[in-house]
Formats: C-alpha cells, structure tokens, sequence
C-alpha cells in the first residue's frame, strides 16, 4: 500500500481505488446486495449468493426470507425513509431453506447530486453459529445436573444455574457460604479460597443447607477464570450432589451392623441349645441315678445341672457387653500406639507359653479417628486368639505379630501367628455362630464382638487361614468412611 | 449276645455324658471322644455299628470327619446321626457345609437338645 502512496497518479489512483473495491466487494466475508426502493435486489456479492442462492430479479424479502409480501420491521424501508443507517438483526432462511441468524447493517447510497437516496446497500454477517453456541452454553450452564456458580472475589455469587436455583434458591449477590451453609464467615478449608490463591483445581466435600432446610452433601470442584493473565476475577465452582450417595453408604453401614446382629441372635440360639443339652443331660442322669438308687450317678448329674447353669451366668454377662448397643466413641489417635499398649499387655503370657510376640509399624502413619477401647478389645481378641493356636499348634518357634500400616487409603491392623491355623469348615463359620475352639474354655464372642466393633467402624475384618500352618487376620478401616463417621458424630 | 457298639463324637464332655448314659440304659454299648482328629482311628479300632456326631469342634470339624469317614471304603456305609445346635432339623442340608456332592446326606440330622425318645427310636432303627 505504501508504494501505492508513493508513486500515485490521480488516474492510476483512481483505477487502483477501483480495483480494491472491487476486490473488497466479493472477498469481505459479509454477505452484500443492493436494493431499490421497490425492494429489488439490483447486485450482490458472491458471499450472497452462496449463502441466500440467485437474487437475479428477485425481491429482497423473496431472497432473505422467502415471503411474497415485505417484511413487518424492514430495514431497508427505514433507509429510505430516514437516510440513515439501521442495523438490526433478523431470521431469514438460506438457500438450503435452513433458518439463519443473520446481523444486518443497511446504508444508504445516494445519487451523485446527493439528493436523493437511489439505493440501500445490505452487509449481513450471519450470526447462526455464535447464537447457536451462546444457547448449547445456556442449556449446558442451566440443565446440567449439578450445581454450578460463578464466585466474585468478595465470595458473592454472581450467577448460578437452575439445578443450584431449584436446592439453595435464587441468590445471586449473596455471599456463598451463607447460602451453601447458612454461616456468617466464610468455610474452614475454602477450595474457592484456594482457587483464588493459586489459580489451580481444588475438591472437597461438603455438607449444606438447601432452602427447604434439607441437608445437602455435595462434592465440590472449583476453577479459575481468568481475564487476563495476572490474578483470578471468578471462580467457578461445580458440585455435584452426593446426597443420595450418603444415604445409601449410610444404609449399608447400617444393614452391616442389623446383619452383625441377626447373626449375634442366631449365635446365641446355638450356644444356648449346647446349654440347654447339657441341663437336659444333667437331669436325665439325676433320674437314672434317683431311680436306680445310684448316688454316684445322681453327684454326676448334679454336676452337670450345676456346670452348664454356671455357663448361662457367664454366656449372659458376655453377651450383655457384646451387645452394648452404643456408637463407636471416635476421637483422632495414633493407630501405632494401640498396638504398642497391646505388645505391652500380652508380652509375658506370650514368652511364658514360648510365643514371641513382636509389632511391626509403619512410623508415617497418620492419626486416625478410632474408638479406642473398641480396638484395642478387637487386637485383644485377636491377640488372645492366635497365642491360643500357638499352643494348639504342633509347630515349634511359635511367634505372632502385629502389624499396622496403610493401603490405598486404608488404615489395617493385621495379626497374624503360625499356630494350628482353621480347616475351611471352621473359616466358614467363625464369624456367624458362638463358635469356640476352646472346648468349654470360650463363649465363641470374641470374633463377633471384634467383628461388631470393626463395622461399627465402618471397617471389615479378613482372615486368611490354613489349617497346620497359622492364620491371618485384617482389619480393613477405609479412612474415607473413618472421616464419614467422625464428621457424623461430631454433628 | 453282644451289644451294639456306639461311638459319639463331640467336643462337650457332659454331651458325651448324656448320650453315653442314654444310651447304656436302653442296652448300647458306648464309647466316645472329644478329640476329632483321633476319631478316625477309633472307628477302625471298634467297629461301631454307629457314630454320634458333632458339627462344630475344635481343630477339625464334624464335617470334615464325616467327609473322610464316607471316603473310607471299609467304614462308608456306617451310619451317622449328627447332632448339633447349629442349625434347625429341618433346615439341615449337608451340601451347605461341603461343596462334594458325590457325598450323601448323614442317616440323620438331630438338633440340641434332643428329644430322647425320638432318639433312641431312631439309635434302635439305624442299628438294627
């Protein structure tokens, strides 16, 4: 263009001015045509032509928007009539007859004299795409079935979408934690804070208040959005309700611990007719020992009467404190250290019986939040158990140990011996009748009372077992469901 | 003539009491022990025209025993009656305890505590 300046004539000037707006007509990616006062279509560009097809003697309205009488609100009416220029926007239909969102912007053009307006030239930009886009955004932003809310600087929500409208109400201006938690100040552990700190992805689950009072559980995302490139303007923050969720967790937790008592109840049934066998034993003997005039008999049967009467006392005092419906007490506490008192406890039983007893830790684990005298009865149980298979077991070199380390997310108490170990038989039922290996010497609680303690927990309880060899059992306590409880009962 | 030999089976002395003197007033002869893992060796050294048997014992199981003791070709068709708490009489299927279905179900399933007379009705059929 520079050269263009330089080197100008006023003829050659004029031809290259031509030549550029000629060029300018058919490569601008405006769709142009011009109109006369009768609304014929008098030229156009090639943009126009490939997007509303032939114009050739045809009415504007007849090309636009395929009507046979002039549009209500015609642009090109007001051109003439005012002489300026319009711009508006409008649906017409494209030569393929599919509707097309188009921005008209109408000139006048007027007669050399400059007198009378001879013509009114039409640049459309069709708009169909960008309109489609901005109304998929709307849809997306509103139907999407989760809450989402665009967060100021000063924690105010600016906008919010249908599905946060229908639980927490209409509250754009409002700060967020009043509306998402009823506070005064803002969140401990803001993601939306962090956000805005450092620009990054933050998560975190939460509990709310929904507008009806309803408590809502809801996992929560939130991004930035930038303008520019220095500091963060908004946050977008997307949560998806978990509510239902929660429930459901909380219902399995709950039909684990009914299921833990149905099978206790079935339990006891068992334990009571051994019971009840050895009173009718009792008595059947004292009747054989009265009838025959057998004294020896009748001390022999009265024994039995008086045995198994001493066993429903200590069945019924076992079973009171199994049964001690109440929550685990939870309170943040160093997993390690319970092992650690459990070592302290059974260290001398052990070495006396030939038993070593030995504690594997894992020194970073982190606290946790645990009943402590509710696990600390399960490692005694545990402990109790594998020192009695030691010593049923034929093996020399007997030891157990204890071990506590994490998984995957999982605090595990493991203890673990190689003492008699289970046949399949007994691996099947240890956990859902009053069974004993100890003859006369156990209840058959102790595995359920642990069992109970590790659901209550929201644990579960492994074992791995081969007969002659020893066995294995695990505590598994997902950390996610350990928070879940404590949250629950610090509420 | 000689008495019938009856052996019981359970980990509970004052079971083996009971069954041992019910048995001996109606005419059996009886032994029994509470250790499982000895009881095959018992069978083979008296013969019983009979077992009693517990289900839940420690170190090895009723099940177990009576699995071995239906594999034994001398002692297979001996018959058993198994009497437990474990389950109800009527709920009692011995495939729910051992997945080997060419094994057959016992002679007869009897719940603790039993019924004397019932039992002894049933000692008297399964012996005779």
């Amino acid at each position: 263009m520079k050269s263009l300046v330089v080197n100008k004539t006023p003829k050659r000037s004029e031809n290259i001015h031509n030549l550029i707006l000629k060029e300018l007509y058919q490569q601008i990616p405006d769709n142009i045509c011009v109109i006369d006062p009768d609304f014929n279509i008098v030229e156009a560009n090639n943009n126009f032509a490939e997007h509303f097809g032939s114009w050739q003697n045809k009415k504007c309205y007849t090309v636009y928007k395929k009507l046979d009488v002039p549009c209500d609100n015609c642009p090109t009416m007001d051109v003439f009539s005012k002489g300026k220029p319009v711009v508006c926007d409008a649906i017409g239909i494209d030569k393929n007859g599919r509707k097309t969102h188009y921005i008209a912007h109408s000139f006048p053009i007027k007669s050399k004299r400059g007198n009378k307006i001879e013509y009114a030239m039409e640049m459309t930009r069709t708009v169909t795409e960008t309109d489609r886009w901005q109304q998929e955004y709307h849809i997306l932003f509103d139907r999407v079935p989760c809450f989402i809310t665009v967060i100021g600087e000063d924690f105010r929500i600016v906008r919010a979408n249908e599905a946060f409208r229908d639980n927490f109400g209409d509250v754009a201006g409002q700060h967020c934690y009043k509306v998402y938690k009823r506070r005064r100040t803002k969140c401990k552990n803001c993601p939306a804070e962090k956000t805005f700190n450092d620009g990054k992805v933050h998560h975190s689950t939460k509990t709310g208040i929904g507008k009806q009072g309803q408590k809502i559980h809801y996992a929560v995302s939130t991004s930035a959005l930038m303008r520019g490139t220095d500091s963060v303007a908004h946050v977008i923050e997307i949560s998806n309700d978990i509510t239902a969720l929660k429930q459901l967790e909380h219902k399995v937790i709950e039909a684990e611990r009914l299921g833990a008592v149905g099978q206790t109840v079935a339990g006891l049934a068992h334990s009571i007719k051994n019971i009840l066998m050895g009173l009718e034993g009792g008595k059947y003997i004292v009747s054989l020992g009265l009838a025959k005039d057998d004294k020896a008999m009748i001390n022999q049967g009265w024994e039995m009467l008086e045995r198994n009467f001493e066993k429903t006392t200590s069945l019924v005092k076992d079973f009171l404190s199994f049964s001690k419906g109440r929550l685990p007490e939870l309170k943040m506490i160093d997993p390690a250290g319970l092992v650690n008192e459990i070592i302290d406890l059974y260290k001398d039983i052990a070495a006396q019986s030939g038993i070593s007893l030995k504690s594997e830790i894992d020194n970073k684990l982190k606290s946790a939040p645990l009943d402590a005298a509710g696990i600390h009865t399960c490692l005694t149980n545990l402990v109790s158990n594998a020192i009695d298979a030691c010593l049923m077991g034929e093996q020399k070199g007997n030891e157990v140990i204890v071990k506590v380390y994490e998984e995957r997310g999982q605090l595990l108490f493991e203890v673990k011996d190689n003492g008699s170990g289970l046949d399949n038989e007994i691996k099947k039922k240890i956990f859902t009748t009053f069974f004993t290996t100890k003859g006369g010497g156990g209840t058959g609680l102790g595995l359920l009372t642990t069992r109970k303690i590790v659901q209550e927990h929201g644990g579960k309880i492994l074992v791995d077992s081969q007969k002659g060899k020893g066995s294995k059992f695990k505590i598994v306590l997902p950390r996610k469901r350990l928070m879940t409880l404590y949250k629950e009962t610090k509420e | 003539m000689l008495s019938k030999k009856i052996l019981i089976i359970d980990d509970e002395p004052d079971v083996n009491t009971y069954l041992e003197a019910v048995l001996k007033s109606n005419g059996y002869e009886t032994f029994s022990i509470s250790d499982v893992e000895n009881a095959m060796d018992r069978v083979k050294e008296i013969h019983p025209k009979l077992i009693c048997l517990d289900i839940m014992m420690p170190k090895e199981t009723g099940i177990s025993f009576y699995s071995k003791l239906r594999k034994d070709k001398d002692f297979c068709k001996t018959p058993v009656i198994i009497i437990s708490g474990v389950v109800e009489s009527e709920k009692f299927n011995i495939h729910s305890f051992i997945s080997d279905k060419s094994i057959p179900a016992p002679e007869c399933y009897m719940e603790k505590p039993i019924n004397v007379k019932k039992f002894i009705k049933k000692v008297e059929q399964l012996t005779n």
